[in-house]
């Protein structure tokens, strides 16, 4: 696939679940793709490894997304060593999940700092180069929750549902500047951070969803893939729901 | 030290290239929203692009300054109050504050923004001053 051939991608938390499909879609459509990691080193340079088997290069970039130094400097280093940045995926998140009566503030922070602070760093960080190029494609990472909310999820929710409306607003703001601004909301998908749901309910969770399948990470990677075209141009501020058919409601 | 000629033959360049207007609607007196089409994204766009082709920092709100409408006592029924008149000499010594003093509506300060306050506003700044 050559879809992406010249353009230049930035993933964030690319390094494990949904993260690492989308990583891996954009470089094998041609992009050349930057990834933030968090913690897992060794996640990382296993994905780099794997690309680089298939003469396919990520350079991976540690930082606590939550950072506003960090967002400026990764986007810098790309900028400068690649020339531009087209595609933006901000999909770094992480659930800290409780009732919200036993909510410490830690929990609420930790959460509304991973998952919408650095949306808004790397979003600040980008738009001046996308705006300069008059290109550039941001796609944020929601969640069916920010809508249809779970129990437990107060803090997730509300991470999710502020980059929703976030998306919408960046999304007015730079479309005269050929930028678009998407987000993708996944319904329930295999990777590390829905395990323990999995395991607590899984048959229940798949008799809720039309498809009878959970979702697989490369199902919101190709997504994205499409978000991050160039024929996606006029397509701007949506949340693009990726779930089985999970919230269609109805029988 | 660039001339007033050499400089806004780049402003006019930048604004070219910011606005996408042709060259000849690029006067003097244009303002940069009644006649260039100028919207707030765009007034980002131009500090950016000014920054970038004559290599210096514009601080945010030295060129554009921001929400000067938003404050209640410089403005009174839809008037800029003489406060705020004397804020927008000090605020924007490189306006024609002058000009706007003789009919200091509201929806008139978009006027202040026209090509030569970019061009003051530049030569004032590669000459050294702080504004």
């Amino acid at each position: 696939m050559t879809q992406l051939e010249g353009k230049t991608a930035l993933v964030t938390g690319g390094s494990r679940g949904i993260g690492r499909a989308i990583v891996q879609t954009l470089a094998q459509a041609g992009a050349r793709v930057a990834f933030v990691y968090q913690s897992n080193a060794q996640a990382a340079e296993q994905l780099v490894a794997e690309l680089a088997a298939k003469q396919l290069s990520a350079t991976a970039y540690q930082a606590n997304v939550a950072n506003k130094d960090a967002a400026d400097d990764i986007v810098k280093k790309v900028v400068d060593g690649w020339g531009k940045l087209d595609i933006l995926v901000n999909n770094a998140g992480i659930v800290r999940d409780t009732l919200l009566a036993t909510m410490s503030p830690e929990q609420w922070h930790e959460v509304i700092e991973t998952n919408l602070t650095s949306v808004f760093n790397f979003c600040q960080a980008v738009t001046r180069p996308m705006m300069s190029a008059r290109y550039g494609r941001i796609i944020n990472m929601s969640s069916v929750a920010a809508e249809f909310g779970n129990k437990g999820q107060t803090n997730y929710a509300a991470s999710k549902g502020g980059i929703e409306g976030f998306t919408r607003c960046l999304a007015k703001e730079l479309a005269s500047r050929g930028v678009t601004v998407n987000a993708v909301a996944p319904g329930f998908i295999e990777t590390d951070m829905t395990a323990a749901v999995r395991n607590a309910a899984e048959a229940e969770i798949k008799k809720a969803i039309p498809a009878r399948r959970l979702g697989k990470p490369e199902d919101i990677a190709q997504a994205v893939l499409f978000l991050a075209g160039d024929g996606a141009s006029y397509l701007t501020g949506q949340v693009l729901k990726i779930d089985g058919g999970l919230t269609l409601g109805g029988f | 030290m660039p001339t007033a000629d050499e400089i806004f033959a780049k402003v006019r360049e930048t604004l070219v290239d910011a606005l996408g207007v042709d060259d000849d609607e690029i006067t003097p007196e244009a303002t940069l929203v009644g006649d260039l089409g100028a919207e707030s994204i765009d007034f980002l766009d131009i500090v950016f692009r000014l920054e970038k082709n004559f290599a210096i920092k514009i601080p945010r709100g030295e060129l554009f300054p921001e929400s000067l409408a938003a404050d209640q006592s410089l403005v009174k029924d839809g008037v800029v109050t003489p406060q705020g008149i004397a804020e927008l000499r000090v605020k924007m010594p490189h306006a024609d504050v002058e000009k706007f003093s003789k009919n200091p509506k509201v929806e008139n300060i978009q006027e202040l923004f026209t090509v030569q306050m970019i061009v003051n506003f530049l030569q004032n700044k590669l000459s050294g001053g702080s504004a």
